[in-house]
């Protein structure tokens, strides 16, 4: 065996030569885990958001609206529940609790996805129904006014909008999962954190890993965050337009003052 | 002039928020090729009157009817009803996600269900109309109010509707921008569209209008051409609400 590394650089690159594809590995499950996650929480927070922002209709009957406020209802306790109790402890539950309740033996990395899916959905409908109130409620007049109904007006109206304007907080939970994802380490899930944990062990160097993992996660996050800023930019669209022609009527000489009589 | 074909029929319409009667009972008719102002103090429920004419607003009794027939009997789904009645607001209230030619390209193909190139050409044959043809890659940011409010009236003149629905249409707009709305509309009124139009602005109401109903306290209280209702009104408050208008004949 080499001789052993006597200062902490000489020790972060000797661990990084020994961990440094467990710690890359990790991180692309953390990473994996994070995206994944988001990407599916979006998809039950817009489904959750867009259930509950749905207007009772007065033309319709009874039974619509009472089954339309029974959904609200749970969706709205599965909202306050998840956000309401810690991710450590809902993988726990989830991990564990299917294991003696149901007799199912799902793998760590399965829960970790139901987990992060789920808890990124109880915090996406909030925020997807916030963008959908935000919309001035002038957008949705007008398109119902032109013959839309609900389902088209919520899709080529108002969630183009809210979804514009709720993209800050989706590269924000994003972001906050990369990093939470690592109490998953509770159920073994072996992500980034689970990963330096047991590199650490090996040597008792947790300093030097750490500072390596904390680097590592930076660097994921801070990449995130930028990429998320270019897609913001993106969605905005040109800055200026293209004047196809010369705009005849707009004339600033005043009020219009109508002189002679209609001939009809 | 010919037999008139009678379009729109609002009878005994009443319209409550909470416990307060906004509307109480108003009733009228709207011919084709008819231009309908609705006038009257602030407050009095013009607004209102008309967001239950498309339901917007649900009105709590009476009878809205298009063609002879009771809109909520006769259309099941009212969305093919409102794209024959157009509506124009007073924020204008573009898609704001939308370019100008995709505003008034989507009724088009969502609603109506045509294809794309039909749809373009229709929505470029009325932003020429209202002069706007030049701006169809512009988003609504871009715009003057002006322009804004000419864009809103070419989205609702592309579905082609029977009658168009203005709530104050030039109320939101800079002083400087109101003449080429108005010059809009009136091209609109020579041409023959039904238009039903609430508005502040005397001057058009008297000469473009074929009728003027003055609205107070949720009635109608005064119903007439516009020459006896301007030169002419019989209801006291109708004196007291245009003598603060300065019509200078
Ligand atoms: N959604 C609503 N809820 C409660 N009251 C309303 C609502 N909309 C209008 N009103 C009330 O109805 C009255 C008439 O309003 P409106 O129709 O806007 O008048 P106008 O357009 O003639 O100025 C006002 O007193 C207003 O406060
Ligand atoms: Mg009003």
């Amino acid at each position: 065996m080499a001789t052993m590394p006597d200062s902490f650089f000489s020790w972060v690159v000797f661990l990084l030569n020994e961990y440094g594809g467990v710690l890359i590995q990790g991180a692309g499950v953390t990473l994996l885990l994070a995206l994944v996650g988001t990407f599916i929480g979006c998809v039950i927070g817009l489904a959750v958001g867009i259930v509950q922002t749905i207007p009772e209709d007065p033309n319709a009957g009874c039974f619509k609206n009472s089954l339309i406020r029974g959904v609200k209802a749970v969706l709205s306790s599965y909202v306050e529940i998840f956000r309401g109790t810690p991710m450590i402890v809902q993988a726990m539950v989830v991990y564990y609790g299917a294991m003696s309740l149901f007799d199912i033996d799902m793998s760590a990395m399965f829960a970790g996805f139901l987990v992060v899916s789920i808890n990124t959905g109880a915090y996406m409908a909030e925020t997807v129904r916030g963008g959908i109130e935000s919309i001035d409620a002038g957008q949705r007049e007008a398109a119902v006014a032109i013959g839309m109904d609900h389902f088209q007006t919520m899709r080529f109206v108002v969630l183009p909008q809210a979804l514009r304007n709720i993209m800050p907080q989706i590269g924000n939970n994003l972001i906050i999962n990369i990093k939470d994802t690592s109490v998953l380490n509770v159920i073994s899930v072996t992500e980034l954190y689970f990963a330096s944990k047991s590199a650490a062990g090996v040597y008792y160097r947790y300093f030097e890993i750490f500072f390596i993992t904390c680097i590592i996660y930076f660097i994921m996050t801070f990449t995130a965050s930028r990429i998320l800023r270019w897609l913001e930019s993106k969605m905005d669209g040109p800055k200026d337009y293209q004047l196809v022609e010369y705009d005849p009527m707009a004339d600033p000489c005043g009020h219009f003052q109508v002189t002679n009589k209609k001939g009809r | 002039m010919a037999e008139k074909e009678l379009l729109l029929s609002v009878q005994d319409l009443k319209k409550q928020f909470g416990e307060r009667e906004i509307l109480k009972g108003i009733s009228f008719n709207v011919n084709k090729g008819d231009v309908v102002c609705i006038i009257g103090p602030s407050g009095s429920g013009k607004s209102t009157l008309i967001r239950c004419v498309n339901f917007l607003e649900q009105p709590t009794d009476g009878v809205i009817a298009y063609c002879g027939k009771n809109v909520l009997e006769t259309f099941k789904n009212l969305p093919l009803y409102r794209t024959k009645v157009g509506m124009v607001f007073q924020q204008f209230n573009l898609f704001n996600n939308m370019t100008v030619l995709e505003n008034c390209m989507v009724g088009q193909v969502k609603v109506l269900g045509k294809d794309k190139e039909t749809a373009r050409n229709t929505a470029m044959k009325y932003l020429e109309h209202v002069g706007m043809a030049s701006y169809i890659n512009a988003k609504p940011h871009q715009l003057s109010g002006g322009q804004k409010q000419r864009v809103a009236i070419a989205r609702a003149l592309a579905l082609e509707p029977e009658v168009l629905l203005m709530d104050e249409p030039t109320s939101a707009l800079d002083p400087e921008m109101v003449g080429e709305v108005l010059a809009v509309m009136k091209e609109l009124a020579d041409e023959g569209l039904t238009m039903v139009i609430v508005t502040h602005e005397m001057a058009f109401a008297r000469d473009v209008s074929s009728r003027v109903i003055f609205i107070d306290q949720g009635v109608v209280a005064e119903e007439s051409s516009p020459e006896e209702i301007f030169s002419a009104p019989k209801n006291q408050r109708t004196k007291d609400f245009l003598s603060r208008f300065n019509l200078g004949k």
